[in-house]
């Protein structure tokens, strides 16, 4: 990877990221093309700089001089980092040492993409584990990462992992091909979306993976079939590695742009199994334990904008939420308050559910049709049932042939 | 070559559906639009024979295209109801003064009776009276719940018990993002519901009360770009203007995302109404539980739907601005531990308006109280308003209550206006001009 020279220290840095602004960080998380790859986006704007001459004292410690301003108060480097630690392992509560038993060790999964996020989230945990052991001896909880490598985004930079294993040894680390997804789960559903597959059909998972997202019509189906398939393989490693949840990096602003993006895309329905803390009908836990740090507060990086052509509802959204972060984030935070109110419907015993996100259907209304908003006068409905069934987010990004 | 219509693949295809990029023919595309509207209303059993219905007209496209949809479908598929049209005059200058007329030559097309009631006979102020004296910023306050009772009372004096609006799939889409922006989940599980109505208060017995309206919108899933094509292609007149006095606030910032949406994926308009729809069921409290998919109606009262006439009004929802500030305010209550937690069950109404008051985590500062699991969205109760009877979750209204603020400061304005009308009008209408120029942006 080119070294760019940074704008304000001229050392060496990583495109179109100055270094030295996340200070929490031993190594240097790559701009990988990682927008499709997990649920955790790229950088945006910069957090407001105090580096106008007139430096400011921190706020907190009123020592040392400020360096970034944090929701209107200006912060030193030290506090900055509390600052993001506390908000984090605030939220970490059940994973205190008092509720572990002493003769089983739980263990939870950390979704790593090298965005800010997840690597953030990484070096808190880091630092948890090390705080703990350091006081009781022994730790809460253990944690593996997986990575999953999406085809067609850019591919890491090898020895990024290796890096990032060397900077954080007490981990386990994966990472997978996203086309595992069919060699992890025997679901025949996930199969029977992938088109003209004729049964005991020799295809490798790869091959499988590639004419599924080549069946697909438009960026924001693809992105959002590729997110879908890496949270499901996500959720298979932890099951067979015997985790008990999974840690995801989402900021505030993450659960907010996903929030209005899954409006968008028609999965208002499964909104509380996608952005709250809890047991997730997928069969275990999900954690987002930076869910109440601003994207911004992380980041002081600028992207690239991309091409209008390819953009999608997940685009959209985080370009929205760029803009309302800057200047109104209390706002970023009260939609992932307001999703958070949303109460989880009771999963029924007879699981029907989607061939593709594993969601929960209730009342088997799968599909786009036979509702009131069906453009189609009911006479339609029924075909459904020979092929796949999906929910209506999903047949929005892999329409179903009328004609079965 | 030109290209076959899609559905009838004998005429030219000349429209290209904003729903689904599909290429039509005029008649084909009528044919469809009209008959989804149909397929909305028999869906969710609508209407009923015999039934009189006031269409609230502003003589916007909506309401237009509305107005001419239902005229065409009752003829065509016979319900036997009575379409009259009922319009609102806020008073303000340059605005209603136009498309008031374009209301009354539609009414003259349609064969349509049509009644106009104005704000200064219903409340004693016009809008731009009420602009005059609490100047440009929260006036949309005034006129939205002026305009809500306005209809229902407008309603009341003709005799009829059923009011349908023109609002469509974009301004429902619109309002489900808007109070997901402004964490507003009882407005947001109410939004999506196909009828709302103002169920007569126990005690009300007069059957001329205006507390036992039903409002309904049939273009619920209409896109506002076919609403607006329809209305194209059929040569409809309608008055196109936005409101002079709709500042920028959540609606414009939700407004702008659900186009950049539709331009993206074009059913993303209907995916959020169906989002909004499901989301509903998730509402804490919530018994309505099928989102407007069966006909049970939604009671709400001094409710905002969606916009003014214009459809890109400003609503009590506030500035994003002040919105920021108050819960900025909270999160630091929060964190100090200086917050006060409002109950609302004093006698008094503590809602306001605006957002409802985030409460901060629940951490150890406060532990010896007992909480439940989740923080229950407090239902409003119904009531009557003591000087209207206008159903009410506060003991007066909120129409009354604004009348009583801009009532004690009339006598000195009220010189002033009888002074010299006409010059002061003049002023405003220079200085609303000015404004206008300087927000003409992007």
């Amino acid at each position: 990877m080119r070294a760019y020279d940074c704008q304000d220290c001229g050392g060496a840095a990583f495109p179109e990221i100055h270094h030295h602004q996340q200070p929490w960080l031993p190594f240097r998380y790559s701009t990988v093309d990682y927008q499709n790859i997990l649920s955790v986006s790229a950088g945006t704007m910069p957090g407001k700089h105090v580096d106008d001459g007139a430096s400011e004292p921190c706020r907190r410690c009123k020592e040392n001089t400020a360096v970034l301003v944090v929701r209107s108060e200006p912060l030193c480097r030290d506090c900055f980092t509390r600052y993001v630690h506390t908000k984090a392992v605030k939220r970490l509560e059940s994973f205190r040492v008092r509720n572990a038993a002493l003769d089983h060790q739980r263990k939870f999964l950390l979704a790593l993409s090298f965005g800010v996020s997840s690597v953030t989230l990484l070096h808190v945990l880091d630092h948890l584990l090390q705080t703990q052991r350091g006081k009781t001896g022994r730790t809460g909880f253990a944690v593996d990462v997986v990575f999953v490598e999406v085809p067609g985004a850019t591919v890491l930079k090898d020895g990024t992992l290796a890096e990032a294993q060397k900077a954080y040894p007490d981990f386990g680390y994966a990472s997978l091909p996203l086309h595992d997804i069919f060699l992890q789960t025997s679901d025949p559903g996930l199969s029977s979306l992938v088109p003209n597959l004729i049964p005991e059909d020799s295809s490798s998972p790869s091959e499988k993976l590639t004419s599924l997202i080549a069946s697909l019509t438009s960026a924001t189906a693809r992105a959002d079939v590729i997110s879908t398939l890496t949270t499901r393989l996500i959720v298979e490693h932890a099951k067979a590695t015997g985790c008990e949840g999974i840690l995801w990096g989402d900021s505030t602003t993450k659960l907010a742009e996903k929030t209005l993006s899954e409006t968008a895309k028609g999965r208002g329905f499964s909104l509380p199994w996608r952005t709250s803390d809890g047991d997730s009908p997928l069969g275990l836990t999900f954690n987002y334990p930076l869910r109440d740090v601003l994207k911004k507060e992380l980041v002081s990086a600028k992207q690239a904008s991309m091409s209008s052509k390819n953009t999608t509802i997940d685009d959209l959204m985080r370009n929205y939420f760029e803009e309302v972060e800057t200047n109104f984030p209390s706002i970023v935070s009260n939609v992932v308050r307001t999703t958070g109110k949303l109460e989880t419907p009771s999963v029924p015993a007879s699981k029907s559910r989607c061939d593709l996100c594993s969601m929960p259907v209730l009342d088997g209304r799968f599909g786009i049709h036979g509702w009131g908003g069906d453009q189609q006068d009911g006479s339609e409905v029924l075909s459904v049932q020979t092929g796949p069934k999906l929910c209506y987010g999903c047949t929005r990004s892999i329409p179903q042939n009328t004609t079965g | 070559m030109p290209k076959p219509c899609a559905n009838c693949a004998t005429n030219t295809a000349a429209i290209v559906r904003p729903k689904d990029r599909s290429a039509l023919c005029k008649p084909c595309f009528f044919t469809i639009f009209e008959t989804e509207i149909h397929h909305t209303i028999t869906s969710t059993n609508l209407f009923a024979r015999g039934e009189r219905i006031a269409i609230g007209a502003s003589g916007g496209k909506d309401s237009t295209v509305l107005a001419s949809v239902l005229k065409t479908l009752n003829e065509r598929y016979d319900y036997g109801v009575d379409l009259i049209l009922l319009s609102i005059d806020e008073g303000i200058k340059g605005y209603r003064d136009d498309s008031l007329e374009t209301v009354k030559q539609n009414a003259k097309e349609y064969g349509m009776e049509l009644t106009i009631l104005g704000y200064r006979e219903l409340y004693g102020w016009t809008m731009d009276q009420v602009v005059e004296q609490v100047g440009k910023k929260g006036n949309c306050t005034y006129c939205g719940v002026f305009r809500r009772q306005a209809l229902d009372r407008g309603a009341a004096r003709l005799g009829v018990k059923h009011v349908v609006t023109g609002h469509n799939a974009d301004d429902v889409a619109e309002t489900v993002l808007m109070n997901l922006l402004r964490g507003d989940l009882p407005r947001l599980s109410r939004t999506t519901s196909i009828v709302t109505s103002t169920p007569s208060a126990a005690s009300s017995t007069d059957p001329n009360s205006h507390t036992n309206i039903k409002r309904s919108k049939p273009l619920k899933y209409a896109y506002e770009k076919e609403i607006v094509l329809y209305a194209l292609h059929k040569n409809l007149t309608y008055f196109s203007t936005e409101c002079i006095y709709s500042p920028e606030a959540f609606r414009g910032s939700a407004r702008a995302l659900i186009k950049n949406l539709e331009r993206v994926r074009p059913s993303a308009i209907l995916d959020v109404v169906r989002s909004g729809e499901d989301m509903a069921k998730l509402c804490p409290g919530s018994d309505e539980g099928c989102g407007g998919a069966c006909s049970n109606s939604v009671p709400v009262a001094e409710e905002e739907e969606g916009g003014c006439g214009s459809s890109n009004g400003r609503t009590a929802g506030g500035e994003m601005a002040g919105v920021e500030k108050q819960l900025a305010q909270n999160e630091v209550a929060a964190e100090t531990g200086l917050e006060i937690e409002i109950t609302s069950n004093g006698t008094n109404g503590t809602k306001t308006n605006a957002v409802p008051v985030v409460n901060g985590k629940k951490g150890k500062k406060n532990k010896g109280q007992s909480q439940p699991a989740r923080k229950a969205v407090p239902k409003q109760v119904m009531g009557q308003c003591k000087k209207c009877g206008y159903l009410s979750s506060q003991e007066v209204c909120k129409a009354c209550t604004l009348l009583d603020g801009l009532n004690k400061n009339r006598p000195k304005n009220s010189i002033e206006v009888g002074y010299d009308e006409a010059q002061e009008d003049a002023k405003l209408n220079d200085a609303i001009s000015e404004v206008k120029k300087l927000e003409v942006g992007p």
